[in-house]
Formats: C-alpha cells, sequence, structure tokens
C-alpha cells in the first residue's frame, strides 16, 4: 500500500508541472509591459529597459518560467500589492475557511447523493424514486448562488434559524456551536448539485450492479434484502461511485467561489474574486496554483481509496 | 432517429423541457419585437416597485428600470453568449479531439497530456485565471467558458475519432491518396458530427450556467449590459429589502436550465435502447407472482415438488414463456438431473422454486411449489428468506460472476451461516474453515482470505458449492455447476457431490445438458424442451401431444431422442425430431 501511495505520488508531479506551465502561459498572456505599469506611460526607454533587467523580464521565456517555480516551490508566491501582505501566508489564511465550507458540503453531498441514490434504485419507479429522481433534477438545475440567496433569505431573514452571513459571529465566542450554526446554510447550498450528480450515478451505478449475478447468490443465501442492498450491491457499486466522487470534489470546490461571495465566507474563491477585480494578479496566481494542487493531491486521496476498496487492483 | 422523436414525445418530462424551452427562445428572438420599456433607461424615482404594479408587470430594479424589460433583454444575451461559449468550445474541442485521434502516435500523446493536465483544474480556478489574465468582461467570460470545456469536447471526441480513423473506408480514401486533410474533413468530420452536435446540446445548459455564474461574480457582462447572471449579482445587495429583483432572473436561470437538463434526459434516455427493452430495471428481492387458475394441491410426502409450474417474462407488452407448466420432484437422499437444450427453461425452473427469477421481467403465472407439502410461490419474502439458503440451496454456474468480487471467500462463507444462525464471528469463522476443508480445498485456513479472483475455477465453484452446504440444508439446486469446468476438475466436482448426498442425505436437483454428467450422478433424469411454436393447447412438437413446453421425469433414462443423443455423443437439443431449437425464450404475442 506505502508502495501505491508512493508510486501516484511520483506520478503526480508531471500533472503539478503542467499546472504550473498553463498557469505560467495564462499570466504571461495579460496584455500590457510589467515595467511601463510600473512606471507609467511616460517613462524613458532606458528606465523601462533597466527595470526589465532588475526584474529578470529581458529573459527568455523558458528561463524566467524556472526562476518563476524556483520561487514558488521555495514558498516565494510573492506580495500582494492590494492587501500589502505575503500572498502564500494570506493564501493559508482563506485556505483553512475554504477547507471547512468546501470539506463539509463534500461530506454532505457523498453522503446524502449515495443514500439518495441507493433508496432510488432499490424503489425503482416507485413513489420515493419518483420524488428523489425529481428532486435531484430541480437540484442540478438550480445555480448555487441563486439557491443560496433564497435560503438566506427562508431561513436566516424569514425564519431567523440561521444568520444571514459570515463565518464567525461579529460578538461572541468563535466555538463550534457557532460555527456549526453559521455553516449549516452555504454548505447546504453548496452541496446541492453535488448530492443531485452523485444521487444520479449512484442510482444508475446500483441498479447495474442490482442485476449482476451475485446479488442473486447472495439473496439465495437467504442474505435479508437490506443486506443485499447496502452490503452486498453498495459494495460493488462504490467502485463506479468513489471516482465520481473525485471529480465532484473539483465541482465543491468550485461552487465555493458563488458561495462564499453570497454568504461573505472568508475563503479563497472569495479572495480570489476580490484579487481579480482590484488587478492584483500575484494574488490570484498564487491562490490558483495552491489551490489546484491541493486538489491534485485530493484525487490521490481518492485513488487510494478505491484501491483499498477494490482488492482487483494491483497495488 | 426515425423513431427518435415519438420516443422524445412520449416522455412527457422531455416534451415539457421542449416546450419551455422552445418559448424561451421564442421570447428571446422576439424580445427586440416587443413593445418593452428601454432595459437600460434608469428612473429612481420608481425604483423598486413591486411586481404586477402599474407600467412595470414585474415591477423595477434598484435603479428604476424595467424588470420584464431587462429580463427578456437578459436571458437574450445569456442565451446567446452560452450557446456562442458551447460552439466555441465544440468547435476547438473537436478540432483538438479530431487531430489527436487522427493522427495517434507522438501527436495523440502529447495532446492529451495536456489535455489530461487542464482536466486536474477545478474548472473555476482555470476560468478565474483567464479571466484575471483577460480582466473582467462579457467577451472574456466567454472565452474563459469556452476554453474550460474544450478538454471535455476533445477527449469525447478523440475517442470516436480513433475508432473511426481504423475504419475500412478510412484506409480506402488514404490508398486513394488523399491528402490527410481531406480525408478528415470528408470521412471523418461527417461521422463525429452527430456526437459533437449532441455533445454540444447537452452542455449548453452547463454554459449558459457557468457564464451567468461570472457575471453573477461581477467578472463577465459589465453595467448597464446586463445578462441574467450580473442581474442577480446586481440584486444580491438588496436581497433582503426587495427579493423580487433577484427572484426574477434567478427563476428565469432556473427554468432555462431545467428545461435543458429535461429536454437532455428525454434525449439520452429516447436514444438509450436499454432502457425501451427494459433491461435497466432491477430485480425486486423475489419472483412477482401472478397466479392466475387453480391452484394445484400437494400431494403425498414429498420434500419437494413442483406442480405445473409456469413462469413468463413480461418485456413491455409481449410475453415470452420460459417455463410451460413443469411437474417435478425429488426425494431426500435423491438426485433429480434435469437436462434439457438452451432455452428449454431448466434454469428458470429451478430459480423459480425459490423465488429468484430477476423480476421485473420474470412473473410466476401459475403452478405450485410445495416444499413439505407447504406451497411456496407467493410465500410472504420473510418466509422464502428463511428457506433460502437454509433449507434450499442453490449452486450456480460461473463462480466469478456469481461470487462478490470485492468479499473475501470467506467472507461471503460466514454471511451465508449468519444469515441463519445467531453465530459469533469466530465461530462463524471456524465453520467457514470447516466447509472449505468438507470441499476438499487445500488450506483451508489461508484460503478463507482470498478474494474470488486470485482462485482458480475448480476452486471458486467449490466455494460455491460450500456456501451451498453452510447450513445443512435438505435441497441442493445445482445450476449447471461443472459447465464452465475442465473435464478433470469437472469428474472431481461430480464425485464430490456425490459423496455429500451420500454422507448427508441431500436431495439434489442438478441441471445440466450433458448427458455424461447425468447417467453419472443422477437417479432419474426430467428432459426438458424449446418448443418454438406455443400456441396454446397446440403441443405439435412432443409425443406426448397435450402441453406446449414440456418435460417429462422418467426412471431411468427413458427419452428416447435424449437417449439417443447419448448414444452417438451428439448435441441433444438437434436430435430431438430434428428441429431447429429456438434459442432464448419463445415469443407468444401480446397480453390477452
Amino acid at each position: 500500500m506505502a508502495g501505491y501511495i508512493l508510486k501516484r505520488l511520483i506520478s503526480a508531479v508531471p500533472v503539478l508541472f503542467g499546472i504550473s506551465i498553463i498557469v505560467f502561459v495564462i499570466m504571461a498572456m495579460i496584455p500590457g509591459d510589467p515595467a511601463t505599469a510600473i512606471l507609467g506611460s511616460y517613462a524613458t526607454p532606458e528606465n523601462v529597459e533597466k527595470l526589465n533587467r532588475d526584474l529578470g523580464l529581458d529573459k527568455p521565456m523558458v528561463q524566467r518560467y524556472f526562476i518563476w517555480l524556483g520561487n514558488m516551490l521555495q514558498g516565494e508566491f510573492g506580495r500582494s500589492f492590494s492587501l500589502n501582505r505575503d500572498v502564500l501566508d494570506e493564501v493559508l489564511d482563506r485556505f483553512g475557511a475554504t477547507l471547512i465550507l468546501a470539506g463539509t458540503a463534500f461530506v454532505l453531498c457523498a453522503l446524502l447523493g449515495i443514500a439518495a441514490g441507493v433508496v432510488s434504485a432499490a424503489r425503482q419507479y416507485g413513489l420515493a424514486d419518483k420524488a428523489i429522481t425529481f428532486a435531484v433534477l430541480l437540484g442540478i438545475s438550480i445555480p448555487s448562488f441563486f439557491l443560496g440567496m433564497m435560503m438566506i433569505l427562508i431561513f436566516a431573514v424569514k425564519l431567523r434559524w440561521f444568520p444571514v452571513s459570515g463565518m464567525w459571529p461579529i460578538y461572541g465566542a468563535r466555538d463550534l456551536p457557532a460555527l456549526a450554526s453559521h455553516l449549516t446554510l452555504p454548505a447546504l447550498a453548496l452541496a446541492v448539485v453535488a448530492t443531485g450528480v452523485i444521487a444520479r450515478l449512484s442510482r444508475s451505478a446500483m441498479l447495474e450492479v442490482l442485476r449482476q449475478d451475485f446479488i442473486r447468490t447472495a439473496r439465495a443465501k437467504g442474505v435479508h434484502e437490506r443486506a443485499v442492498i447496502w452490503r452486498h450491491a453498495l459494495r460493488a457499486a462504490m467502485v463506479s461511485i468513489i471516482p465520481v466522487l473525485g471529480v465532484q470534489a473539483g465541482f465543491v470546490l468550485s461552487g465555493a467561489v458563488y458561495i462564499e461571495i453570497v454568504f461573505q465566507w472568508p475563503g479563497v474563491g472569495r479572495m480570489l474574486v476580490d484579487a481579480i477585480l482590484k488587478r492584483d494578479i500575484l494574488l490570484v496566481q498564487g491562490g490558483v496554483v495552491f489551490v489546484a494542487a491541493c486538489y491534485v493531491l485530493f484525487n490521490i486521496v481518492v485513488d487510494v481509496a478505491q484501491s483499498m476498496l477494490d482488492p482487483r487492483i494491483k497495488t | 432517429m426515425k423513431s427518435f422523436l415519438p420516443l422524445l414525445a412520449r416522455n412527457r418530462l422531455a416534451l415539457g423541457g421542449l416546450i419551455v424551452m422552445g418559448l424561451v427562445v421564442l421570447l428571446a428572438l422576439a424580445t427586440p419585437l416587443l413593445p418593452l420599456a428601454d432595459p437600460d433607461v434608469t428612473n429612481t424615482a420608481i425604483r423598486f416597485k413591486a411586481p404586477f404594479s402599474d407600467g412595470a408587470l414585474l415591477g423595477t430594479d434598484h435603479l428604476g428600470r424595467d424588470l420584464a424589460s431587462r429580463l427578456l433583454w437578459g436571458t437574450r444575451l445569456s442565451l446567446a453568449v452560452g450557446f456562442a461559449a458551447a460552439v466555441i468550445a465544440a468547435t476547438l474541442g473537436a478540432a483538438i479531439g479530431i487531430a489527436a485521434g487522427f493522427y495517434g502516435g507522438r501527436t495523440d500523446n502529447i495532446i492529451m497530456r495536456g489535455v489530461d493536465m487542464l482536466m486536474a483544474f477545478p474548472y473555476i480556478l482555470l476560468a478565474l485565471a483567464i479571466v484575471a489574465a483577460l480582466g473582467p468582461g462579457l467577451m472574456n467570460a466567454l472565452i474563459a467558458v469556452a476554453a474550460v470545456n474544450i478538454p471535455f469536447f476533445a477527449r469525447n471526441i478523440r475517442g470516436i475519432t480513433v475508432g473511426i480513423a481504423h475504419k475500412e473506408f478510412v484506409d480506402a480514401a488514404r490508398l486513394s491518396g488523399m491528402t490527410n486533410a481531406r480525408i478528415i474533413l470528408t470521412e471523418v468530420l461527417p461521422n463525429v458530427l452527430p456526437v459533437i452536435v449532441i455533445a454540444m446540446s447537452t452542455t449548453v445548459g452547463w454554459m449558459i450556467l457557468e457564464t451567468a455564474g461570472l457575471s453573477f461574480l461581477g467578472l463577465g457582462s459589465q453595467p448597464p449590459q446586463a445578462d441574467l447572471g450580473s442581474m442577480l449579482g446586481e440584486a444580491r445587495a438588496a436581497l433582503i429589502s426587495n427579493p423580487h429583483t433577484s427572484v426574477v432572473p434567478g427563476a428565469m436561470i432556473l427554468i432555462i436550465v431545467m428545461a435543458i437538463n429535461l429536454l437532455g434526459d428525454g434525449g439520452r434516455d429516447a436514444l438509450d435502447p436499454r432502457l425501451k427493452s427494459g433491461a435497466l430495471s432491477r430485480p425486486m428481492p423475489a419472483t412477482r407472482v401472478q397466479r392466475s387458475g387453480p391452484v394445484p394441491a400437494a400431494g403425498g410426502e414429498t420434500l419437494l415438488a413442483l406442480r405445473g409450474l409456469k413462469t413468463q417474462f413480461h418485456v413491455k407488452d409481449r410475453i415470452y414463456k420460459a417455463v410451460g407448466g413443469v411437474d417435478l420432484q425429488v426425494n431426500s437422499g435423491e438426485c433429480l438431473g434435469i437436462i434439457g437444450e438452451s432455452g428449454s427453461g431448466k434454469s428458470v425452473t429451478a430459480l423459480s422454486v425459490m423465488g429468484l427469477v430477476a423480476s421485473p421481467p420474470g412473473v410466476i403465472t401459475g403452478g405450485a411449489v410445495h416444499y413439505k407439502g407447504e406451497d411456496l410461490i407467493g410465500a410472504p419474502y420473510e418466509k422464502l428468506r428463511a428457506l433460502r439458503g437454509n433449507r434450499i440451496a442453490y449452486i450456480f454456474q460461473d463462480p466469478l460472476a456469481t461470487l462478490h468480487p470485492l468479499y473475501t471467500v470467506g467472507d461471503q462463507l460466514i454471511e451465508a451461516v449468519r444469515a441463519h444462525h445467531p453465530f459469533g464471528k469466530t465461530e462463524a469463522r471456524a465453520h467457514a474453515i470447516d466447509l472449505l476443508k468438507s470441499v476438499r480445498i487445500p488450506n483451508a485456513e489461508q484460503r478463507v482470505t482470498s478474494y474470488p479472483h486470485e482462485l482458480s475455477g475448480g476452486m471458486r465453484q467449490r466455494i460455491g458449492i460450500a456456501m451451498a452446504l453452510a447450513n445443512d440444508p435438505e435441497v441442493i439446486i445445482a445450476d449447471e455447476p461443472t459447465t464452465a469446468l475442465d473435464v478433470t476438475v469437472q469428474a472431481q466436482i461430480l464425485s464430490l457431490l456425490d459423496d455429500l448426498r451420500r454422507e448427508r442425505g441431500l436431495a439434489i436437483i442438478f441441471i445440466t445438458h450433458d448427458f455424461g454428467v447425468v447417467s453419472q450422478l443422477c437417479d432419474r433424469v426430467a428432459v426438458m424442451f424449446a418448443v418454438p411454436d406455443c400456441r396454446r393447447g397446440a403441443g405439435r412438437n412432443h409425443p406426448d401431444g397435450t402441453r406446449p413446453s414440456l418435460y417429462r421425469a422418467a426412471d431411468g433414462l427413458r427419452s428416447r431422442t435424449w437417449a439417443g443423443a447419448a448414444r452417438t455423443g451428439g448435441d441433444p437439443g438437434s436430435a430431438a425430431g430434428g428441429r431447429q431449437s429456438a434459442p432464448g425464450m419463445r415469443l407468444c404475442g401480446p397480453l390477452p
């Protein structure tokens, strides 16, 4: 198992490398000349040239890429001009909040989605199946930012069950209950779309598995139908559900950007949008590289989980 | 394609989606012609007017602009941008995919590596990075959304192209001296186009949602121009005081995306042949029972007796009669062979006993299964479950498919025991090892922790037998347990079953189409025939002449055709009166 994890980690290196190239290329697309931007349009050509030399911008593209990459690997993501703060520090601070939000939503959508899919498949064409299918359709069609706004309106403003926005109360203790009450609405709103997708996929994966011969064997053994569904069929269906969980984690992370804006959640997504609007390119770049790298590592975790679940995968 | 539209029409939800989408597109196209207020004229004196007020059907927004007008213009813009993004992504993605798939080799490798890299990003990070580089704006948001979706198209289209690039007509075009560019345009592209169009239509909704999302974040359309996303984004500030300004554009996005999703689902269902045939239904815990006519009474003290058993498959409005009235019986210590050609209903007969025929489509329509005088057909699930594997156990063919691939054989054996006996885990484990020993598996202690795929075919079959023996059943129904095995292993398994029968006084029903096996193991044999024509009451093909689907339980080896087949070593099916045997089941027309 340790060997397999190591192998997957090594295979992630080229992917991380590729991600860095893509980000570098995108950032190189930025129109205009940084030196002119810094010195203003009245700068003399000599000064521009000197600054370009000082910034290393006169070097060839490939060399610049490796300098850039080397800096990043040493944790030097640059300094955000809008916050006057080290980019990595800011990203790390914000990433914790995103992780709490997206992590909770991910756990929610995985549990709810799989449960809904299993029930739906076990009761195919029954009332529960129809109700779940309809709810799933609604869930995958509603934009998460609109859903979040409506949830604020109903559960925070009208019913006053939860706070309207933010991660912590302005006054009062920053403890777990406070976090939980602030987290409920955004995590739910974020989970809805992925729950729908996972439910749909789990349903079809379960239907596929329930027709297999080994299900008939389980029934022939006299295993109770509950165990046939949840132990035999679900275990086999998980093999095709887990990879989708990995993909959906990416969508949850993406959706977090909208939810963080709607609920004023102090995460990376909101930071990125603010940074784009303020043209704070270094902050955007740092956030994108960091989160993308984390996502790649998360997918390794998914692969490892998959190999632990399926003994047929050679580890 | 001809049957596609009626099918789509039959799917009412999809039709609803089509109608709604048609209306929305029509409204969007007609927007410039409608008598609407100018969407960009501000009048703060009448800001936040409620819906259905004078002069403003849907009210006004925070700058006093007419919401109905802005909604329609915004819808128009959102649809256009989403559609444009889909077309751009599809075109570029298809070009990349075709190039990779057509040229193959190193080109393919490099392109697909790049695509994999792009797909390693959560999509919004890539979109945000692009917008960050190009600057906020509707055009740039469109480019970002299109770019993010290119890998999806490239990967899909590449797969299709690889298949086409190796077809004969492409080789022929190459041999005729056409240039690669011409082959791609005239031979490959026409074949890939339908896939591109379908993939595009399923992603349009997604693209609309994504561009609306970027606009919502303030990175897409810039004021005063507004698509649905930026309308929602601007309304957010007044969410609590004037929710209608948010609800109007939000509901519109919901309606559009839902209509497209319904349409997409309907289209997918209409194109999926498995759904039409009902092959996607899951089998219920027990076969459906729908008996008409009198239920045969139990007679005598037989252990297991089938009386007039009829099982059918109901697929849509067709009925396939699999078993048409079978009588069988078996007593303790006795081995009954059931032999017959493929499709004569042997397996279905066997599975009907414990209600294990997949249902839907299976339905037991008549007869009775008496176990110790008690009818099991239509018995409550809990009663069937208590008997399954406990008193009446099955051994199936092909144990690679019939054993759960992800549990160790030990776990599966332990489960078989614990389904009926409240054994502790260690106790059950010891019992499992004993069971493995009783079917002569070497190193039983180690084998307990093996997964089915780690064992040989003969070994797996023994596991299947051990599982059937787990609860010391009275009847074992073995459905072609040796068919997949080579002759040596087959002989070992047969002698094992024979020993077990003698030791434990088991009743065995042994299903096979191999006559040699029957003569080696069985006391009596029943023969089943597949009858191509099954008009009611017209049993033409059997000397007995009374029943269409036939079996004959005979003392010794009585049936002439089968005996003949055994002697000549030929296929019994072809010996049975020289008929063409109908494969599978027989079609018997619509339900009465």
